[in-house]
């Protein structure tokens, strides 16, 4: 487990970080939407911040991992080898991290900012404090040791972080929703746009809680009720495809990497609780 | 075997036979993003790198025009948009739109007026600077029209990073722009008398416009790209407010929201949007003879759609047509010549010049 808690450590203060940086961007647009008189009250702002902490944090999660593996694992280096140490120089290294990705994201990637709320100076700073803040928790995850069921959560509570980017989208914007899964909404009639919508959102839900409730209970059925839906979905994919001669859709490669992910956490429960002695 | 693979490419191409027939008329252009009929065979276009370059369609044979001014190539930016004066039998006059650094050392998007003789620009004059310095040339518009009054429209796009400025009336980011041919303002413009505003503006809340035509009744067309999601058409009509990035139909690239709203009071709407974007680049209102199946039709060209969509506002119910999928080649811009030959530009670096034959 020591072996596994610093990438862990990593991934964990990655989500951790954007979760704080998410909202900068979310709520100086909110400011400047008031600003031009547009209505916002609770429920747009809600859907603001949730769909950008799911599809924006999405990008910037992969962006933060790969800068704070760089910059945590010179730090651990520097605390090996010189006198610096403690917490304060991880959150050192975490807020270098964030910086020097918003900067490269821009000068290397993009040429534009893609993030709204690193456009201001002030933005600026807050998106450094929150690499610090990143750097910080970092170093509190790899001074302890953790149980299974740290590993267990944290991998189900990311998980339900990817489904509930399908959720919102089915819920708020079916019709972007529908255009990723290759459907023209405003093209379909109006019971076919019905029947997308509610199957397609319940699907989504459904697994999205029961993704939530196994990270809470540690009961593995609810993570297998998850891997069940999915592992259906991709049997019934390939059925389509072969037995009733639809399109060939790749999504079944998708559908069952869903369906793994919630099945393993599932069976390592029932390892670590011996029900399972084979494994 | 000979037999049965010549069978099979026979066969094959039998199968791939399309409804129009295509000829590459030029090849090998350098980013080449616009262009204009001086006659049925020769046409003036552009090149983002800074060339503006005369062609003979019968011969191939392409010569450079001297004396261009210098532009800001990177990004989206460069020499963009070229169109003649309607009266440029007889006075040679022709208008450039490109983006270049100011004095600040920021770009910005320019357009310049100048005379081409002997392959040539003489007495050339900026006519309109936009007050919309950027870092990055990513989303200039730059698109050029007339109107039957003789002014110009010109197409400012919003820079991608100063989108919120789209919605002030202190700059011309996100705004089209109505100016006289030598520069100086209509005194008809929409806000000539707000003190607040500048008075080049004919109408803002515009996203990135590259899409822009008058059609033979008067009214304008507009086409812009929308985020993720989101491209719009308008018809223009000054002063208005077409809402970017107050509403919209699509998110940011990033996935972010831009705003939760799609409309809203006193912010118009297109007359329609597309999701998933197309990415439309370019479009003309075809009202000539040679194909009849295009008449009184918008022809969009489309990066992300590789095709040109035929939109008839005249029938809403009717779906739109993808045409010309067969090429499959991101379009920059669609031009008909005096006769009604309808010419496709592709997009990129080593792009191609198209004919489309009418069917027989």
């Amino acid at each position: 487990m020591k072996i596994t808690k610093y990438p862990f450590a990593v991934f964990s203060a990655a989500l951790f970080t954007v979760m704080l940086i998410t909202p900068i961007s979310s709520i100086s647009n909110l400011i400047w939407l008031i600003s031009v008189d547009m209505p916002v009250g609770v429920i747009s702002s809600l859907e603001v911040l949730f769909f950008d902490f799911q599809r924006l944090g999405i990008l910037l999660y992969g962006v933060i991992i790969i800068g704070f593996a760089i910059a945590f694992t010179v730090a651990g280096m520097l605390a090996k080898y010189t006198r610096l140490s403690g917490k304060y120089l991880y959150a050192m290294a975490g807020a270098f991290a964030i910086g020097t990705a918003m900067y490269l994201m821009v000068e290397l990637l993009f040429d534009s900012e893609l993030l709204g709320g690193n456009r201001t100076f002030i933005g600026k700073i807050l998106h450094w404090i929150a690499g610090f803040f990143g750097g910080y928790f970092y170093y509190s995850l790899i001074v302890k040791d953790y149980k299974y069921t740290f590993i267990v959560r944290y991998l189900g509570v990311l998980y339900a972080y990817f489904i509930l980017g399908f959720v919102l989208n089915w819920v708020f914007t079916p019709e972007v929703a529908a255009a990723d899964f290759g459907f023209i909404l405003k093209d379909l009639t109006d019971t076919a746009q019905n029947a997308l919508l509610r199957d397609f959102t319940s699907f989504f839900i459904a697994t999205f809680i029961f993704s939530l409730l196994g990270v809470i209970t540690l009961n593995p059925a609810w993570f297998f009720s998850a891997g069940i839906i999915y592992f259906g979905a991709a049997f019934f994919n390939l059925f389509a495809i072969f037995i009733h001669g639809t399109e060939y859709n790749q999504i079944y490669i998708g559908e069952i990497f869903l369906g793994l992910w919630p099945t393993i956490l599932a069976l390592i429960i029932l390892k670590k609780n011996k029900y399972l002695k084979l494994l | 075997m000979k037999f049965y693979l010549f069978s099979f490419l026979l066969l094959f191409s039998i199968h791939s036979s399309t409804e129009y027939k295509f000829e590459t008329v030029l090849d090998n252009l350098d980013d080449a993003w616009s262009f204009v009929f001086i006659s049925e065979d020769k046409i003036l276009f552009t090149e983002m790198p800074g060339k503006l370059k005369i062609a003979s369609l019968s011969d191939k044979s392409i010569i450079d025009v001297e004396n261009i001014p210098e532009v800001e190539y990177s990004s989206q930016g460069g020499l963009s948009e070229v169109i003649l004066d309607p009266d440029f039998k007889f006075n040679n006059r022709i208008y450039i739109s490109y983006s270049a650094k100011s004095d600040n050392n920021k770009i910005t998007l320019f357009l310049s007026s100048a005379q081409l003789v002997n392959n040539r620009l003489v007495n050339s004059k900026v006519i309109f600077k936009a007050v919309a310095s950027r870092k990055s040339s990513a989303h200039m518009g730059a698109k050029i029209a007339f109107l039957s009054d003789g002014s110009l429209l010109l197409t400012s796009g919003d820079g991608y990073d100063h989108r919120e400025k789209a919605q002030k009336l202190d700059n011309h980011f996100g705004k089209i722009i109505r100016i006289n041919t030598d520069g100086s303002i209509p005194q008809d413009n929409p806000f000539i008398l707000n003190k607040n505003a500048l008075p080049e503006i004919y109408s803002y809340g515009h996203r990135n416009m590259q899409g822009l035509i008058v059609t033979s009744d008067g009214l304008i067309y507009e086409h812009e790209h929308g985020p993720k999601g989101g491209d719009e058409l308008n018809i223009i009509q000054p002063s208005l407010n077409y809402g970017w990035p107050a509403i919209t139909y699509g998110i940011d690239y990033s996935g972010a929201v831009i705003s939760p709203f799609t409309q809203k009071e006193g912010m118009e709407q297109p007359l329609l949007y597309w999701n998933p974007s197309i990415a439309p680049s370019d479009m003309i209102y075809y009202e000539k003879d040679l194909y009849p199946e295009f008449n009184k039709s918008f022809l969009i060209t489309a990066l992300v759609s590789r095709d040109v969509k035929q939109v008839n506002l005249q029938k809403p119910d009717q779906k739109q047509k993808s045409l010309f999928t067969e090429l499959n080649l991101r379009l920059r811009n669609i031009q008909d010549s005096p006769k009604g030959y309808i010419y496709l530009l592709s997009d990129g670096p080593n792009n191609k010049l198209i004919k489309v034959l009418p069917k027989k």
